[in-house]
């Protein structure tokens, strides 16, 4: 079976790509076709200029960090989930810059201790961006980051990303449902339907989109924003 | 063996005699509607026939005592014990025969090398009164915690496929991040075994003590044989699951450190 086919799209040094479409598209394929989660069967993901097959699959993840929809924590404090990695892996991961950390993701020095299974769902999706970003990204690869989460949340989230793209000059490639984000992000974006690229135009705002579908698609999710509980 | 009773030997009367206990069972499961009836008699019909036809081929081994009958027998008892893991997989896995067949023929042959070399030192090795009941309580045992392990891991591997990704995404090797998902399915294959060890003898003696003190043994020779059971039996279950365990989830990975989704 076909996931995605004819699908060429580039992302700049901080630049932004987002992916819309609807359920079923191929959008969290060709995200994790990204940093190798998924394996292409044909075709080619460079990164860096480096076809991404000659990297080292894991180099590749911590270079090009994922970060899901429902997000991930162990067992454990902030300290413990922002400490996991591979034994031997290089990297600071000092009190400090735990704290510094945290700190660029908006949430003070204070969670450090706190156990994180009792966070919020936007402390959660916070605490995994700042996991990503101690590995020293180049690129986030963002996957419905706010869709599991309230509007005020989900607006905190949106903030912060589109924040570090700029002090961090990530890259950032996200799927999203929500406008909000697209209209943060800016960038281009991709309007993939079963699997084919619809349409793909540099982001404006909502109703900026030159594709008629891309636009209805797009204040259809506004609509369906709006009318999520607060 | 110092024999203190006779053994009696029982007459086919007498087991009509214990087939009155099946018509028992069929009546309980009549009378509450469990629907249980035709599997009983199966069932029964199953277990006397099988019982008879190994005892007829036992007997010929016994007497033949040749080392290569035992090890067809214990050839084709590691076959059905392998069969009976891979059976019990509620998703098919690629590869499942070689896979258990290793964890099934490594675990009983080390264990059993063991038992029977160093510890029992039974000459000649092959004399099949001591390796054929041995083995088959390895492999019975190693089989069961081994399918145990593998049903366990597939469960974990479906409850837990984001976490394993999330291991992944943060540059875990495929092997680093099933690792949990590796300790719990062999926590949950081994815990019956060590509290069997808790246990042993308190609440029923096992069957194979059973069996020598029908049979005739004193209780002091039968537990000693019976220690060297318990032992034997968490060294089989330990290495069985092990090997199963470690060797499936690798079929769950790429090389390039990807969870193959679709085969859980």
């Amino acid at each position: 079976m076909t996931i995605l086919s004819d699908v060429s799209v580039t992302v700049e040094r901080a630049g932004a790509l987002t992916l819309v479409g609807p359920s079923g598209s191929g959008k969290s394929t060709l995200l994790r076709c990204l940093n190798r989660l998924v394996e292409a069967t044909t075709g080619t993901v460079r990164f860096d200029g480096r076809e991404i097959r000659s990297l080292d699959p894991r180099d590749l993840r911590r270079r090009a960090a994922l970060v899901m929809q429902t997000p991930v924590l162990f067992e454990g404090s902030v300290r413990e989930n922002l400490r996991v990695r591979p034994a031997g892996a290089p990297g600071d991961f000092s009190e400090a810059r735990l704290t510094r950390t945290l700190d660029e993701v908006g949430l003070d020095g204070g969670f450090l201790d706190r156990d994180a299974m009792t966070l919020s769902g936007g402390e959660k999706q916070r605490v995994t961006i700042a996991r990503a970003l101690l590995r020293d990204p180049d690129a986030l690869l963002l996957d419905e980051p706010t869709s599991a989460l309230d509007p005020p949340n989900a607006a905190l989230v949106i903030e912060t990303i589109s924040r570090l793209r700029q002090t961090r000059r990530l890259s950032i490639v996200a799927v999203t449902h929500q406008p909000e984000l697209v209209r943060h992000l800016g960038g281009w974006l991709l309007y993939l339907v079963n699997g084919r690229v619809h349409a793909y135009e540099p982001a404006g705002g909502t109703d900026a989109a030159a594709d008629p579908q891309l636009r209805a698609f797009l204040a259809g999710q506004q609509r369906a924003d709006a009318r999520s509980p607060a | 063996m110092t024999g203190t009773t006779t053994v009696m030997d029982l007459a086919w009367w007498q087991l009509l005699l214990a087939l009155l206990l099946v018509g028992v069972t069929i009546a309980i499961s009549i009378r509450q509607n469990l629907g249980l009836e035709r599997d009983l008699v199966v069932g029964s019909l199953r277990a006397m026939t099988q019982l008879y036809l190994v005892g007829l081929i036992l007997a010929a081994v016994f007497s033949a005592a040749r080392w290569y009958w035992v090890i067809l027998i214990l050839g084709v008892m590691t076959a059905v014990a392998t069969q009976a893991v891979v059976s019990r997989l509620r998703k098919p896995l690629p590869g499942a025969y070689g896979i258990a067949a290793v964890a099934m023929s490594v675990s009983t042959a080390a264990t059993l090398a063991y038992v029977i070399g160093v510890v029992v030192r039974v000459h000649p090795w092959y004399e099949p009164q001591y390796i054929v009941p041995i083995a088959g309580m390895i492999l019975g045992n190693s089989m069961t915690s081994a399918a145990l392990a593998g049903d366990r891991l597939q469960g974990e591997l479906r409850a837990r496929a984001d976490e394993v990704e999330a291991r992944l995404a943060l540059g875990f090797s495929g092997r680093e991040a099933v690792h949990p998902l590796v300790r719990a399915s062999l926590q949950a294959a081994m815990i019956p075994v060590v509290n069997g060890m808790m246990t042993v003898g308190l609440v029923q003696l096992p069957g194979m003590m059973t069996g020598q003190i029908l049979a005739g043994s004193s209780p002091m020779t039968a537990i000693r044989y019976q220690i060297v059971v318990v032992f034997m039996l968490a060294t089989a279950t330990a290495i069985g699951s092990l090997l199963f365990v470690r060797l499936a989830a690798r079929r769950y990975l790429t090389p390039a450190h990807q969870l193959r989704r679709y085969l859980f």
